[in-house]
């Protein structure tokens, strides 16, 4: 009875009343939606660290390209060679944060010296389980290394070979780690 | 609160729109947002948002949902991709006799319908180029290569350029007259001289096959919708999504059923043709009146003779008019299927415009709007012929057209036949002027446009950087800053103020379907750009209609004009504002302005027009002046009418943001460009599509809700 009796009163308001009721009704229908879903959806405080860490990376990455765009071709080092080749020591860290590729001519000159792991590496159908290029800010150097598995054939021995990077190859698009001592 | 009540439209404008301005101004934009990244676009980054769906993963940047909706549809292009994949490689595996290898070979249903398909279109296609160009192709599929390689006179030699020439001249001339006649043969001998004539076959082979099977599936559909009102009401929505739909599209899906190629292109093309036909088709036999139901009723007539021997006869205009948007539409395609490597004058024209050589583009170009403009008129004349019944006249008389060809025919051969003398040793211009051998204009084009450059191009440049600088980019910035609450509140509550509840709720329904997909901001980019050609064409069109409707001859000649505009396929306006700005927004924004003035001024015209002369006298007697009568009674009663035309407005402008794509524009429709390189692309192209389709159709929802309102209201509904 008292819902009929505010429905008739609201047939009774006049039409543009009713419309903007109507109107009115509609946006917050929308607005109490929208806050539905951003309680379901909403990621808040947590979104935004890490999409700034994300921008933080790319913003690191960008840099770190452009350094390497304008570094010589060929092969640098960072205790001799001629001055065009040689890294100072600032330009060296910076390398080593940008070099993410170790080639498999500085994978076979570091098992040369390691009988084990080249044994691995040549029965696992010279395979690469893991690779890493390091700064060390204690000893101010850079490191790489690997690790060869013979897993994939039923050995079951893994062995990780890492020592310094003394020197890497810059190809105008990226660096690549040239040598790795590891003796 | 007087004025409260005066205008409670108003007050419920403002209201509306304090609101809508109130969430933008509240809603900030998140630190993390940036359109480039803004979507899902299917890129793996760690700090993607997730959801599952339908066994699919949806990868997404998430905002905070006032300001952009997760894209929960995010699945519905995966979704598709997958459903197409298995319907074509693993749905209903059935055993297949094998001609080549004489055996059975399991093959799912569908893909051995497409295939089958595919033959057939391709059979039918090759079938009539071969006629009009020659080849072997056709023999090949009866014979085989060996008997053809054994008997090479059995290839087919195609007609010579005059015999069809001729043809169309003396069909011209039977359709319509001296003037038509006279149009076609200056158009066809302008192919022929300019080296257009095989493209030109090839695209009139493409229309020949299309344009008679749309015809006959649209009839067919169009009596089925006419006669039970379930299939009609089953097949609206697929009408008004399918007529909002860029063309450009539906290209994709089609690639991956068919594969790229003529055949598929004529299918796709069927598909689009197909809706204006049965919707003409109802409108006809809608509008035959009940007399001559009953009449054909009473003469005993079944229920097949009705339709055929008393509706759709009666209906014959209404439903000519459909075989001329068949057509129209038909070429349209033709030239857009160049996309998916359709032969013929469009792929020529798509080469031009990558190599950016605009000579040869402008050659192709001017083919192309010649024949658009051939074809309209002669599908239009047949459209408004009467039939001749006399049952007096000479066998003469009665066949003088089919006599006069087969003595063209006659002549013709003769004439190829004396060419093979006068041009030995080189080509038989008296058959065909081969594509490389015509006259070409392509370099004063070229030297033109290099000019143009030189000369202009401070100025241009200048119009360029300030047209971008200082109106496009801060529009573009001002959409995308808008919350999608905003936005959704905005176009609701418009729709509910324009047309009541039922109103708001297809835009809400369409706008969200919108918001959900991965490409909000992008559609809003579309937006941008097709609001700004609507802004400005509009204007054009309501200044330009006005000023021509003054004078009879004028308003005549504009529509004259507009009716040839309106036949050059959308594609072809790219090419005089590359020539002009280079690959530009400000090109493409140009090329929306010029194709969407068309139905503005058209619409002005017309909607003036439509206004009672009793008024005009009416007006006159009262004592008005010229401009007080435009302005007080001209124009709101013909505002109605106006609106419709922004409706086409907006369609058309849309279909060029979308095919403007092609310059590099940064919206739904580049991403429907990289959808036909995608091999998963024909879930995002179809999805992109229906968003564009339905862009539009919150427009046409709101425009048409409004104009009947208004109608009503004036009392011309």
């Amino acid at each position: 009875m008292l819902k009929e009796n505010y429905l008739n009163k609201i047939k009774e308001l006049p039409e543009p009343i009713r419309q903007l009721l109507g109107l009115v009704s509609i946006i917050i229908i929308v607005i109490l939606s929208f806050s539905v879903l951003n309680i379901i959806f909403g990621e808040g405080d947590d979104l935004v660290k890490r999409m700034k860490l994300e921008e933080e990376r790319i913003a690191k990455e960008k840099k770190l390209s452009e350094l390497i765009s304008k570094l010589p071709s060929g092969i640098l080092v960072t205790f001799d060679g001629t001055d065009h080749h040689r890294l100072t020591d600032d330009v060296y860290e910076q390398v080593c944060n940008a070099t993410k590729l170790i080639p498999q001519r500085a994978i076979m000159g570091a098992n040369f010296l390691n009988h084990r792991a080249h044994e691995i590496y040549t029965i696992n159908g010279n395979k690469i389980d893991d690779t890493f290029v390091e700064w060390d800010k204690e000893k101010g150097k850079c490191f790489a290394g690997f690790t060869v598995s013979g897993n994939n054939v039923g050995v079951d021995e893994s062995i990780s070979v890492s020592g310094e990077a003394l020197s890497f190859l810059s190809t105008g698009i990226d660096t690549r780690v040239y040598f790795i001592k590891n003796f | 609160m007087e004025i409260l009540k005066k205008y409670p439209k108003l007050f419920q404008w403002l209201f509306l729109l304090i609101t809508f301005f109130a969430l933008c101004f509240a809603i900030d934009v998140p630190e993390t947002y940036k359109f480039i990244r803004g979507q899902a676009e299917f890129v793996r980054d760690p700090n993607q948002s997730t959801y599952v769906f339908l066994g699919k993963e949806v990868r997404y940047y998430a905002f905070d949902v006032f300001w952009r909706l997760p894209p929960l549809l995010g699945w519905l292009p995966i979704w598709i991709n997958d459903s197409l994949f298995f319907l074509m490689n693993e749905w209903m595996p059935l055993e297949f006799w094998n001609e080549d290898t004489q055996e059975f070979k399991t093959r799912p249903l569908l893909l051995e319908v497409s295939r089958k398909l595919t033959f057939f279109m391709t059979f039918l296609i090759e079938l009539i180029r071969e006629i009009l160009i020659g080849g072997i192709n056709t023999i090949v599929t009866f014979t085989g290569w060996d008997w053809i390689s054994d008997n090479p006179w059995a290839e087919l030699p195609g007609l010579p350029w005059t015999i069809v020439t001729a043809g169309a001249v003396l069909l011209s001339y039977h359709l319509s007259g001296r003037g038509l006649a006279l149009f076609a043969g200056l158009t066809m001998v302008y192919i022929s001289i300019f080296g257009q004539w095989k493209p030109s076959m090839q695209t009139l082979s493409f229309i020949l096959v299309a344009a008679p099977l749309s015809f006959m599936f649209g009839l067919g559909l169009g009596i089925a919708a006419f006669r039970n009102k379930r299939v009609e009401k089953a097949l609206y929505p697929i009408l008004l999504v399918m007529q909002t739909m860029p063309q450009y599209a539906v290209l994709v899906p089609a690639m991956v059923l068919f594969g790229v190629g003529d055949h598929a292109a004529v299918i796709i093309t069927m598909v689009v043709a197909i809706p204006p036909m049965i919707l003409l088709t109802i409108l006809g036999l809608r509008a035959v009146p009940p007399e001559v139901i009953e009449a054909g009723k009473m003469s005993g007539c079944n229920n097949w003779q009705l339709m055929f021997k008393v509706l759709i006869p009666t209906a014959r205009r209404d439903i000519l008019i459909g075989v001329n948007q068949v057509i129209m539409v038909c070429f349209s395609m033709a030239v857009i299927s160049a996309f998916i490597a359709a032969k013929g004058l469009g792929y020529n024209l798509l080469l031009a415009l990558n190599r950016l050589d605009i000579g040869l583009a402008l050659e192709a170009g001017l083919c192309i709007s010649l024949i658009a403009i051939l074809l309209d008129k002669m599908s239009l004349a047949w459209a408004n012929k009467q039939e001749d019944y006399f049952g007096n006249l000479t066998f003469i008389q009665r066949n003088k057209n089919i006599l006069f060809f087969v003595g063209t025919v006659i002549i013709g051969i003769v004439l190829a036949y004396i060419g093979t003398y006068l041009f030995k040793g080189t080509h038989n211009y008296l058959f065909e002027v081969p594509h490389n051998k015509g006259i070409s204009t392509a370099d004063f084009w070229n030297r033109g446009v290099d000019w143009i450059f030189d000369t202009f191009f401070v100025y241009i440049k200048a119009f360029n950087t300030w047209l971008i600088q200082d109106v496009l980019q801060p529009m573009r910035a001002l959409y995308l800053r808008m919350p999608a609450i905003a936005t959704i509140v905005l176009v609701v509550g418009a729709g509910y103020l324009i047309g009541g509840i039922r109103s708001a709720l297809i835009v809400c329904g369409l706008t969200l379907f919108i918001a959900l997909s991965p490409w909000w901001d992008r559609a809003l980019v579309t937006t941008y750009m097709a609001t700004f050609g609507v802004i400005v064409s509009c204007t054009i069109g309501f200044i330009v209609g006005t000023l021509s409707f003054q004078n009879k001859h004028t308003a005549s000649f504009m529509l004259g004009v507009c009716d040839i505009f309106q036949t050059f396929p959308s594609f072809v306006y790219l090419i005089p504002v590359m020539m002009l700005f280079g690959i530009t927004d400000t090109s493409v924004l140009i090329a929306v302005i010029v194709y969407a003035t068309i139905p503005a001024t058209r619409y002005t015209i017309e909607g003036l027009r439509s206004v009672p002369a009793g008024l005009h006298d009416a007006a006159t007697m009262s004592g008005v002046n010229k401009f007080q009568r435009l302005t007080k009674i001209e124009f709101p009663l013909a505002f109605p009418h106006m609106m419709l035309g922004i409706n086409q407005t907006i369609v058309f402008a849309l279909f060029m943001v979308i095919i403007g794509a092609f310059i590099g524009t940064e919206d739904l429709g580049q991403y429907i460009l990289k959808a036909l390189s995608d091999k998963n692309g024909a879930g995002i192209g179809l999805t992109l599509g229906i968003c564009v389709a339905f862009i539009a159709l919150i427009f046409d929802n709101l425009i048409r809700s409004w104009v009947e309102k208004r109608k009503k209201h004036l009392g011309i509904a």
